[in-house]
This record gives structure tokens, sequence and C-alpha cells, in this order.
């Protein structure tokens, strides 16, 4: 099949397109150092009470304001978990780490619209509390 | 060419002399810390650049509008969920390959359901396994796929019904 463009070309237009969004790469990358700094991992373990119902919106919320990578919220969930919090709590905290992301809300915005990044983000809560309650549940039932 | 976030980007700067100003020290390391992240996306971004212009080059906006676009049906799904599966690193070094796709017609739904999907990490499940155990794992990745469609179509009806 002939090609009408170049590979070079479609590169450079990619690129260029990456340049343009330096800004706001750059901006949650410096938000990004500013949460690890000064939101701490026993600041996030310290948000939990030991209210199952309660303490599965707080991880939700907790895994939305954390940073870093997955593994990370593996590691911490497990912690969480010895320290006796919920197992719906837990998994809402290592769902949401990665579904949700307070730091990169406005890049979210600037790039997908205001209004997807609000319903995205409202429905991805809600999901989150959702599917952690299902997957404790039907563990529980299969066990 | 015109940059975006170019006001978030001063807003955070401001941030930093705040910081500057009141812990001197933590300012340090916060940028120790920007640094290392940047470090780490680095290959990530390299991975979007190239992933985007190959779509620019084997797609044309037309294809891409049947592939990902209003009457992609099956497809549009699937593929938004393997792709979310298939993504690694944070959410916004995405960004300009979905920027660039939803010109050539990809639909909101399918951007919702990519960055739920991205919650299931193919190569962090034997750590899953290990952390939380085989049944666990198997029901979460079964339940954040389908909740991956499911605010796809939310998503999808609340764009309709706006456009109506």
């Amino acid at each position: 099949m002939k090609r009408k463009r170049s590979f070079a070309k479609s590169l450079k237009k990619a690129f260029i397109g990456l340049v343009a969004m330096l800004p706001t790469l750059l901006a949650v990358i410096g938000l990004v150092g500013l949460f690890q700094v000064f939101i701490s991992k026993e600041m996030l373990a310290s948000m939990f009470t030991g209210d199952p119902v309660r303490d599965t919106i707080t991880g939700t919320i907790a895994g939305a304001i954390a940073v870093g990578q997955a593994l990370i919220s593996y590691i911490l969930g497990g912690e969480l978990l010895q320290q006796g919090v919920s197992m719906c709590a837990v998994t809402a905290f290592i769902l949401a780490w990665v579904t949700l992301g307070v730091v990169q809300l406005p890049a979210e915005a600037e790039v997908l619209g205001v209004r997807f990044t609000i319903y995205r983000n409202i429905l991805a809560f809600i999901s989150t509390i959702v599917v952690s309650v299902a997957t404790v549940w039907t563990l529980g039932a299969l066990r | 060419m015109k940059f975006k976030g170019v006001k978030f980007l001063m807003a955070v700067l401001v941030l930093y002399a705040v910081v500057a100003a009141l812990h001197h020290e933590k300012l340090i390391t916060a940028l120790e810390k920007s640094g290392m992240v940047l470090v780490k996306i680095g290959p990530i971004l390299l991975i979007v650049i190239f992933l985007t212009a190959m779509i620019n080059y084997f797609f044309d906006p037309k294809d891409a509008a049947v592939h990902l676009g209003d009457k992609s049906g099956l497809k549009g799904w699937l593929i938004a969920l393997a792709a979310g599966i298939a993504s690694h690193g944070p959410m916004y070094a995405w960004y300009p390959m979905i920027e660039d796709l939803k010109r050539h017609g990809l639909r909101d739904g399918l951007v919702a359901t990519f960055f739920y999907a991205r919650a299931v990490k193919v190569p962090l499940l034997p750590i899953m396994i290990d952390y939380f155990g085989l049944t666990f794992t198997a029901i979460i990745t079964v339940y954040t796929l389908i909740a991956a469609v499911v605010q796809g179509i939310l998503i999808d009806q609340i764009h309709n019904k706006s456009n109506k």
C-alpha cells in the first residue's frame, strides 16, 4: 500500500505535540515533587480510623492524593492491612492510587476539558468505592 | 506552536517560590524528587512520541474515527481496554497521544475506559497476588475492567445528552 506521508513527518508532528504540552507536564511533575515531600506515607496511614465505611471513602481520597508508582500502593496497602485497616479501604486505596489523581487534575482539564475531567473523576471515585465493596463482598462469598 | 498549561506551570512555580521562602530544605528535596520523576518518565515520553507517530503514519484520521469514533462498537471498547492495560507510567504522560487521537475522532467514553483500565498492571500482577492473594487479584481485575467500560458508556451518554 502506497503512503503519502513520511514517517519522519509523523515523528516530527508527534514531537511538536509533546513539546507544546511540556509546560503542562513540567507543572504536574513539579507538583508530584512537592506532594512527595509534604505528604508522607505516615500522614496517609494516619487518615484511617478503623470504621470500614468511613475508611473506604478515606482510602479513595488518600489514594487520589497520593503520588508514585503503583507498586508503592501495594506495599503501603499491605502495611495498612496489617495495622487492621479494612480490606475494603485498602482495595479502594490501591485502586484510587492509579485511577484518580489530584495532582494531575489541572493538566487533565487543560488537555481534555473541564467538563470531561469533572465527570470522569466523579465516576472514577464512585467506581472505585463500588469495585472495592464488590471485590471484598465476592471474596467473602467465595470463602 | 501554542504551548499548553503555561498558567498552570506559573502557578506551580509560585508554589515553589513560597516553599523556597518558608522551607528552603524541602525545596531542594522537592526539586530532586521532581527530577527523578522526569528521568523516570523520559523513556515513556519517547514511547508516546513513537506511538503517536506510528498512529499518524499508519492510520488516516478517517481510520482512527472508524476504530475509536462514535461507531467503533465492541472493537473500540476492546482497543481502549487493551491500551489501558498495556500503558505504563503516569496517566499524564499519555495526554499528548490522547489529545492527538481526540483530534482524529477518539470519543470521550473510550478515554475514560482507557484511564480506568490502567489500574490493571500486568507486570505488577505477581506482586499483587503475593500481597493480596490470587482470588482477590482475579476478582479486582475483572471488576475493574467492567467498571472501566461502564464509565465509558456513562461518559458517552453524558456527552451525547449535552450535545442534543
